[in-house]
């Protein structure tokens, strides 16, 4: 469509477009300026958009509350941990659904499929009881063990198996490769873009996941950074003060937009496969 | 070859792909199939309560956990039937208005336009926040006294609200946030789906007179079905999934005025007498998770099929 002559309504569009880009940016924006307002000086008082200092106080208080490098650490393992062993487990399932004839496959498949209809976040009370009957409450492995196995992990790389000429493995064979080998080297690099999206999609569940990690952990020395925000709002709730909290609220989510402005096409298009989760 | 490799090959290859099934096979039954029977079993049992009631056996009570919650004048049958409409509500609204929203964001996105990236940042990133950080924020723009919406009212010269507080009010901001949350991520399938239609056919029926108006709704709208009904579908899952955000916005009160299911649920666990609810209330809500994800099972199944 020729740009030189843009049309009323492609004049009220682009107003539009910039209106609601504004509307939903207005809780970042104040989120960041609230996080360096003077305490003292709520929104309501005098300049809406900036206090008569920028204070890092807030952000002291906030790190004073709990402690966010253990938690950040936390999530870091919780979400590398998950991560690692989902491409372990969804890599091999996929395999045989994409590429092998077995007895009972369909069934098979279908029992993993299950896990689309019946999300883990749903049965807290079972798997709680799970966790703890294993004598892990309040581990790590605890946190990640119920995201291990993967039902949208599966669909997603057999799919793209399957999309793989069958020639490239025969040939491997034919070199002598065995079948790990003919997973590493034909199928593996020949997903890279499914393997990242399924990454990019895995770890922004779990670096933002919440009430699983809530129930299943304890000691800050486990719990990841969602739950040390979870004791920012309640510290908050009694005194609001909400400049604490605006800055905890920043700690949380500054790795993940950081990451989607350094790799906005890529999110996206992952994010776009992702229904299926 | 020789005998022996011969003989041991088939019954490797027989088991091969078992082996290679079985860790994902093996969390999926621990965590999710197996869970879930045990739920289904245990909500028809009531725990023993008082001392040593961890020792002490559970009983059975056939469908009495149900019938209660669904008995408005038992203490949970109120509660549960509270959240239950609030849920549908919730959910409700969140499909109604922010699909449509989504559709229309992927429409404005889908032109040519300056600074793509910002305004694509601007709509996807609220979708990137965790919950409980989304609804952190939220909280301090709907905090009564020194929040930003009311500073917004107060400045016209209306009068404050109590965004939280008030029972008629909390779950509509709790449909705020949870709208403004996702119709970004609504966005992308729809944009997804726009990019997938021949710019010929717009072109094509723009030569023989076709108004916007006509284009959108005899062209765009039916390409698009596909997609929308499986946005549809999945806006509806994740609206009985989404509670997080009550933690920071008035915890499902006053009075459950704006609690939701899950988190009822949630809220519930750690007291041993109800567990039976908590049972018959997962039961419920993987009953009603279940009509919209076979629905979208069967769909994604058949468009794999093509």
């Amino acid at each position: 469509m020729p740009a030189s002559s843009p049309t009323f309504m492609s004049r009220i569009a682009t107003g539009l477009t910039v209106f609601i880009a504004f509307l939903f940016l207005i809780p970042l924006i104040f989120t960041v300026l609230v996080s360096f307002r003077p305490e003292t000086e709520p929104v309501t008082n005098g300049n809406i958009f900036i206090g008569s200092e920028i204070t890092t106080e807030n952000y002291e208080r906030a790190f004073a509350i709990a402690p966010w490098g253990r938690h950040y650490i936390n999530s870091i393992i919780f979400v590398t941990g998950t991560l690692v062993v989902q491409i372990f487990t969804v890599t091999t399932a996929a395999y045989a659904f994409a590429r092998m004839k077995f007895l009972g496959r369909n069934i098979l498949l279908f029992i993993i499929l299950l896990q689309l209809m019946i999300p883990t976040g749903v049965l807290l009370v079972q798997n709680f009881r799970v966790i703890n009957s294993l004598g892990i409450f309040d581990t790590h492995i605890a946190l990640m063990m119920p995201y291990w196995g993967s039902a949208f992990g599966v669909l997603l790389l057999r799919q793209t198996f399957r999309e793989i000429p069958l020639d490239l493995e025969e040939a491997a064979r034919i070199d002598g490769a065995n079948l790990l080998q003919v997973i590493r080297n034909v199928y593996v690099p020949n997903a890279i873009p499914a393997y990242v999206a399924f990454a990019l999609v895995s770890v922004s569940a779990h670096w933002n996941e919440f009430l699983w990690p809530f129930i299943i952990t304890r000691s800050e020395e486990i719990r990841p950074l969602t739950v040390g925000l979870n004791k920012l709002i309640k510290t908050t709730d009694q005194g609001a003060f909400y400049g604490q909290l605006m800055a905890g609220t920043l700690l949380v989510i500054a790795p993940l937009v950081i990451l989607f402005i350094l790799f906005q096409r890529r999110f996206i298009e992952s994010f776009a496969q992702s229904g299926i989760k | 070859m020789t005998a022996k490799p011969s003989t041991r090959k088939p019954f490797l290859t027989y088991i091969l792909p078992y082996l290679l099934v079985a860790p994902t096979l093996i969390f999926v039954l621990m965590f999710n199939v197996i869970p879930a029977i045990q739920t289904v079993h245990d909500s028809f049992y009531k725990p023993a309560v008082g001392l040593n009631a961890a020792d002490k056996p559970p009983t059975f009570v056939g469908t009495q956990n149900y019938a209660d919650l669904f008995d408005s004048s038992h203490y949970m049958g109120s509660r549960f039937l509270d959240t239950l409409s609030n849920t549908i509500v919730f959910t409700l609204a969140t499909v109604f208005i922010g699909v449509p929203l989504g559709l229309l964001l992927a429409m404005l996105l889908n032109r040519k336009l300056g600074f793509m990236g910002l305004w694509r940042f601007a709509v996807f990133y609220p979708s990137l926040l965790p919950l409980i950080g989304a609804a952190s924020i939220w909280a301090f723009i709907f905090s009564d006294s020194i929040g930003l919406a009311n500073a917004v009212l107060r400045s016209i010269g209306l009068p404050g609200l109590n965004w939280l507080g008030d029972p008629n009010l909390v779950l509509m901001s709790v449909i705020i946030v949870n709208i403004w949350k996702q119709s970004g991520y609504f966005m992308i399938f729809f944009l997804a789906g726009l990019q997938n239609i021949s710019k010929d056919i717009y072109e094509a029926s723009s030569l023989d007179g076709a108004t916007d108006y006509q284009q959108f709704f005899y062209l765009t709208l039916p390409l698009l079905r596909r997609t929308i009904l499986f946005v549809l579908v999945i806006s509806f899952t994740f609206a009985f999934q989404t509670v997080e955000q009550l933690q920071a916005l008035g915890e499902g009160g006053p009075a459950d005025s704006a609690n939701l299911l899950l988190y009822l649920i949630f809220q519930n666990i750690s007291e041993r007498r109800s567990w039976g609810y908590v049972n018959a209330m997962s039961i419920i809500l993987v009953g009603m998770l279940l009509i919209f994800t076979v629905t979208n099972f069967v769909f994604f199944e058949r468009q794999e099929d093509n």
